[in-house]
């Protein structure tokens, strides 16, 4: 103190008090403060638990969504599609290859011919309807010169 | 060291006895801090943050104290570098020219709701914010805490001999202003 009377004895003179001031109860809540503020971090610093139900969220989802879209598919397929497809489908899941050749050696010719054109002509045609389109549209010798020439 | 302090160190290292010891150490340390805080930032504000985050580094840090110097020391070292980095943060923000950069403090201290110092103590405060950082904070902690240099120097990592010169030229200045400013 007798340092600063000599080199700066205006200052001396002043009076060492505290001009500052505080809030009212400031240092009482202080520490709750810091408390709240040390819990936030804590809470953030600390990695959430992983629990069983998180990880199999996302599986049951998936689940779920595989679920529908076959439901959007499978049903509206089941229904609309004709029950004849579907049959042939099955046999061709239920017969061996033999068992498909036994098959179509037991048909008749035209039954077969029809059963290849069945995606391209739903039409079904007898032998008689054949044999009348034959002679409505060619001539008795065009049959005959067709059949030599065979 | 004393027997308090190495009692709140030894249980502020043992998991289950942290918490209470933490708050132990917050209610004994608070106002010494926050005044040697608010004595280089000057607002109350400031302080307020200055000193929640000087505590916050105590609390992730305290396993890193090596117990070299008192509690006390340590503290308010942390409290010290805690305030520097707040001003230059603030001066950055601020875009203050080179040389300007105490008017951050005038305009502080000039804003502050809770100054209660009559005109002199008012004037006195200017030329303490006039002063450069080092300067500030040696007149600070000598004038106004008493404190002895060879505590300073653990403080403020210098040696005895630059703080009594950082004092002698603080002082001089101060005077200076004191005398030729109306």
């Amino acid at each position: 103190m007798d340092e600063i009377k000599k080199i700066a004895p205006e200052l001396s003179k002043i009076n060492k008090e505290n001009p500052f001031g505080t809030p009212d109860n400031y240092f009482d809540d202080f520490s709750a403060r810091l408390q709240m503020r040390i819990e936030a971090e804590k809470q953030a610093t600390v990695p959430r638990k992983i629990k069983f139900r998180d990880i199999l969220k996302p599986a049951l989802g998936l689940a779920a969504s595989f679920a529908i879209i076959f439901m959007l598919v499978y049903v509206p397929l089941k229904t609309f599609i004709p029950d004849q497809s579907t049959e042939v489908a099955a046999l061709s899941d239920d017969y061996d290859e033999a068992g498909i050749l036994d098959y179509i050696e037991n048909i008749d010719e035209s039954s077969f011919i029809s059963l290849l054109n069945e995606d391209e002509n739903e039409d079904v045609f007898s032998d008689d309807d054949l044999a009348l389109y034959v002679t409505a549209n060619f001539s008795d010798y065009e049959i005959y010169e067709k059949l030599e020439n065979e | 060291m004393p027997d308090a302090d190495q009692h709140i160190i030894a249980d502020l290292k043992d998991e289950s006895k942290r918490d209470l010891a933490f708050h132990v150490l917050v209610k004994t340390y608070q106002e010494r801090l926050y005044w040697h805080i608010r004595k280089i930032v000057l607002n109350h504000d400031d302080a307020d943050d200055v000193l929640q985050n000087t505590f916050m580094k105590v609390w992730r840090s305290v396993d890193k104290f090596r117990e070299e110097s008192s509690l006390y020391t340590w503290l308010y070292r942390i409290a010290t570098n805690e305030s520097i980095t707040f001003l230059n943060s603030k001066k950055r923000k601020s875009l203050m020219p080179l040389g300007e950069e105490n008017e951050y403090l005038m305009e502080n201290l000039s804003s502050d709701p809770y100054f209660e110092g009559d005109e002199i103590q008012l004037k006195l405060q200017k030329a303490i914010a006039r002063l450069p950082e080092k300067q500030r904070l040696v007149f600070n902690m000598k004038y106004f805490d008493e404190m002895k240099y060879d505590e300073m120097a653990k403080v403020l990592d210098t040696s005895v001999g630059a703080l009594k010169a950082s004092y002698h030229h603080a002082a001089k200045k101060i005077e200076e202003y004191i005398r030729t400013t109306d």
